[in-house]
């Protein structure tokens, strides 16, 4: 399978920003610092279940529901 | 005036306060912000700046160094009055537990009450959050991290310093002083308000990957699955045994687009190298390579001035590493120089905050 990270990672920006361009871009920068770099994950990435499991995390402190 | 600012080179505390008490002026300030070396007692001069400001808040921290319009100060007290239309108003939280996440909550927590306002329904356009946050404590991206997370506001400031002593810290809030202590404050401010973060730095497209780590320590132990001084000398291209030498030089940044957020090293414990703030395992950095300090200010406050039309007031959270920089190389003055025009106030930091935890860099909150 490919492409849960990237899906999830378009959910929480989506989520988070409503919309709003600035948090759009704030929310990503967020992530970098992370260590999800938006960039870096396509529909063709890899479903790693440990980056998944911590993207989850991350998604519920960013108060987004995957 | 909506901002104005003092300073007093005075060494007693009464002294150096009433100074600036009588450079402010008679207008009553809504608050006041000032950055105090630590030849201060620190109790003495959050209780003399309130005893002074008796009707407005007052709040600020110790530095490394303070910078005033035109001028880069040492042992010196700087500060900035609010008036009643720069700050329609403000909530001042302290948080003393700094690694426990609930002591951010709690604060935010505040904040919401406070204000009648979910934290992440903020006016973004309205409101900005202040961080000065003992610069000792390693606790910064923790802090930082909490209220990105749970908010969408600025969040910008500066990690407190104690002039290289490495000693102890103290953030100050309305005639206390507090140690291993952050204060946020929460602002809702009558005038538009922006950022500038800029440091002088460009990638060299080399890339480290932190492959073994240990996030309690700030360290890194492998970069690119090779011991970190070895990994770091072979990019910058020096033997082990100089790679320290390049710290300041060739420091390594998270890349955010072209623009980097800076992790600075700070030592070698044999062959792991030590942080100034947080590398997390797997986190791709790049090494960098310096450039003009001065210029670069220069040019990325011309760039805001030509965006907004026009700065009224700023406040600096100076790296003290650039600081250092503009010491050797007698730059300090021109840096000062940048800032002649323009109401501000700054000081040294032992490290910046926006959006993350960051090093190397200044961190400017921008009026008009």
């Amino acid at each position: 399978m490919a492409g849960k990270i990237h899906m999830m990672i378009e959910k929480i920006v989506r989520e988070r920003a409503k919309g709003d361009p600035i948090i759009e871009s704030t929310t990503k920068t967020k992530l970098i610092l992370k260590g999800f770099d938006p960039n870096k994950f396509s529909a063709t990435s890899a479903d790693d279940l440990q980056l998944i499991v911590k993207l989850k995390q991350v998604a519920s402190d960013l108060g987004v529901s995957l | 005036m909506n901002y104005s600012v003092a300073y007093s080179t005075e060494r007693k505390v009464m002294s150096a306060v009433n100074e600036l008490s009588v450079k402010l002026g008679s207008q009553v300030p809504k608050m006041v912000l000032f950055f105090a070396s630590p030849v201060y007692d620190a109790i003495e001069i959050s209780q003399a700046m309130k005893e002074a400001f008796p009707n407005a808040k007052t709040v600020g921290c110790t530095t490394s160094g303070e910078i005033v319009s035109g001028a880069m100060l040492n042992q010196s007290l700087v500060a900035m009055a609010f008036g009643q239309n720069a700050v329609e108003d403000s909530c001042i939280e302290v948080i003393q537990d700094l690694h426990n996440p609930a002591a951010t909550d709690k604060a935010l927590t505040h904040f919401e009450e406070y204000y009648h306002t979910k934290m992440l329904n903020l006016d973004r356009s309205r409101f900005f959050g202040m961080v000065l946050i003992d610069g000792l404590s390693g606790a910064e991206e923790k802090v930082m991290e909490r209220l990105s997370d749970k908010s969408d506001i600025v969040f910008i400031g500066g990690s407190a310093g104690d002039d290289l002593q490495f000693r102890q810290t103290f953030v100050y809030s309305d005639g206390k002083a507090y140690s291993k202590a952050a204060l946020l404050i929460l602002i809702k401010s009558g005038r538009p308000f922006d950022v500038i973060k800029t440091q002088s730095f460009c990638s060299t497209g080399k890339k480290l990957v932190a492959t073994r780590v240990d996030e309690a320590t700030r360290s890194v132990i492998e970069f690119n699955r090779q011991p970190a001084r070895k990994a770091y000398a072979s990019a910058v291209g020096i033997s082990e045994s100089e790679a320290a030498n390049s710290f300041m030089s060739h420091p390594l940044g998270l890349m955010v687009g072209d623009e980097p957020y800076v992790r600075s090293p700070q030592q070698f414990n044999n062959d792991t190298l030590v942080f100034y703030c947080n590398v997390p395992l797997g986190m791709e950095l790049e090494l960098l390579a310096s450039t003009h300090i001065v210029e670069d200010t220069e040019n990325a406050i011309k760039n805001k001035v030509a965006e907004l039309g026009n700065i009224s007031a700023i406040i600096n959270f100076n790296c003290i590493l650039r600081t250092l920089e503009l010491r050797q190389t007698g730059e300090s003055e021109h840096y000062g120089r940048l800032f002649s025009d323009i109401p501000t106030i700054g000081f040294s930091t032992y490290g910046e905050q926006y959006i993350g935890h960051i090093n190397q860099t200044a961190t400017m909150l921008v009026f008009t």
